[in-house]
């Protein structure tokens, strides 16, 4: 295998100039969501230049973060998606981050709190309950039209972010 | 007791950097403290979403020219080409190559380089092209430069090509960088460094003759193997299960 590296900080006019990320993003149809948040470092400061990419079955986004490590996204809403034995895991965003001093992209997962099946997802059960938590994105409370939820990815220290390490597919 | 090293390595640990190496400074507060978490490949995973890449565009893997100026980039004109493979070494068709990189006196275009290192006007220092079905790609560039960073005293990147990997499979998703052999850079770079050493090798492209063009550029390959099973290989499994 090829090792990874860090992003570095000049990605920019490569990985997020407007027409080729529009190229690339797929027809993401579907009831749209809309997801904010920040990613914050082990200071607790925003991180100002991380890249984020979005995957699910409906498309793929790739987005940066902003001065205040800000970022948010439209998407459409997932839905459930096959598990082993005809089980089902719960509706999740699939996250890749990358920042300079990342010297390997995290993967993570969205979750929403606001979801009934979300307390069964196979995958989420087998994070440490007490840290489950740090994968729910949380609805905000406006009645706005387009659903509105924020998640935080903390990369490190307190409230740190759940990374994952996928391992050999479900036999 | 200081760690300089950390424990926490997604992937292979004879093969990927940890996050927290502290001899690259920026690790230090952006690495994760806890342990990753281990979970199967799920269908989300090894899954291709209906990813439309368009607009892919001969001229985008070519860096010399598509600052579409009219002129050329100055520097050493080098072809970089090889082959994207999965672990069994079957090769990875369709996948988006993305490279950028610094210009032949080092620096970057992005507006956060400003150590005064001449532009090329005729230079972007982006590419892309797609992987063909031999998993094949191809860029023609100049040799990028070395480039002088704060993390050290007297601190200088050896030159490299970024590259980004976005194959069918998410879990096999990579971005890494390409560096020159007898770079005396090479020794002194911990981003370089924090790979394994068994696995540094794997960073360095070879000097191909074959590639070489007559009264025109110098020829590197440089193959890039990506974490397995790919996508090709769960869908194999998914027809034959079904």
């Amino acid at each position: 295998m090829t090792p990874s590296q860090t992003v570095g900080p000049f990605f920019h006019d490569c990985l997020l100039r407007d027409d080729r990320c529009e190229s690339i993003a797929g027809i993401d149809a579907g009831v749209r969501i809309h997801v904010e948040g920040r990613v914050i470092d082990g200071d607790g400061a925003g991180v100002p230049d991380a890249v984020i990419e979005l995957w699910q079955a409906a498309g793929f986004t790739r987005i940066s973060t902003d001065a205040e490590g800000r970022f948010s996204f439209s998407t459409a809403r997932p839905t459930r998606v096959a598990f082993e034995g005809g089980t089902m895991q719960a509706p999740h965003l699939s996250l890749a981050i990358f920042a300079r001093g990342l010297m390997n992209h995290l993967f993570t997962r969205i979750y929403f709190a606001d979801e009934p099946s979300t307390d069964t997802d196979p995958i989420l059960r087998r994070v440490p309950e007490a840290r489950r938590t740090t994968l729910l994105a949380r609805r905000e409370p406006e009645g706005s039209l387009t659903p509105q939820y924020w998640f935080d990815i903390v990369l490190q220290g307190e409230g740190e972010t759940v990374f994952f390490d996928f391992k050999s597919p479900v036999p | 007791m200081i760690i300089t090293v950390g424990e926490i390595v997604r992937g292979d640990a004879a093969v990927f950097p940890p996050y927290l190496y502290e001899a690259y400074r920026s690790t230090i507060r952006r690495a994760p403290r806890l342990p990753l978490v281990e979970v199967p490949l799920t269908a989300s995973e090894l899954t291709r979403p209906r990813l439309e890449v368009g607009h892919v565009t001969a001229e985008d893997a070519d860096l010399t020219r598509n600052a579409d100026t009219g002129g050329e980039a100055l520097g050493q004109r080098i072809i970089v080409t090889g082959r994207v493979m999965d672990e069994d070494g079957l090769p990875v068709p369709g996948a988006l190559l993305e490279v950028w990189q610094a210009n032949a006196a080092g620096r970057y275009i992005h507006k956060r380089d400003d150590w005064p290192g001449p532009l090329d006007p005729n230079f972007l220092g982006i590419g892309r092209c797609l992987t063909n079905a031999g998993g094949e790609y191809r860029f023609l560039t100049v040799r990028p430069g070395a480039y002088p960073w704060a993390n050290h005293e007297n601190a200088w990147r050896p030159a490299h090509i970024h590259f980004s990997v976005l194959a069918p499979s998410w879990s096999q998703r990579l971005v890494t960088q390409m560096y020159f052999p007898d770079d005396p850079l090479l020794a002194l770079d911990p981003i370089f460094n924090a790979v394994p050493e068994g696995a540094r090798s794997r960073l360095i492209a070879a000097y191909a003759h074959d590639v070489t063009e007559p009264l025109w550029a110098l020829g590197w390959r440089w193959d890039i193997v990506l974490a397995g099973p790919g996508a090709t290989a769960f869908e194999a499994r998914e027809q034959s299960a079904a």
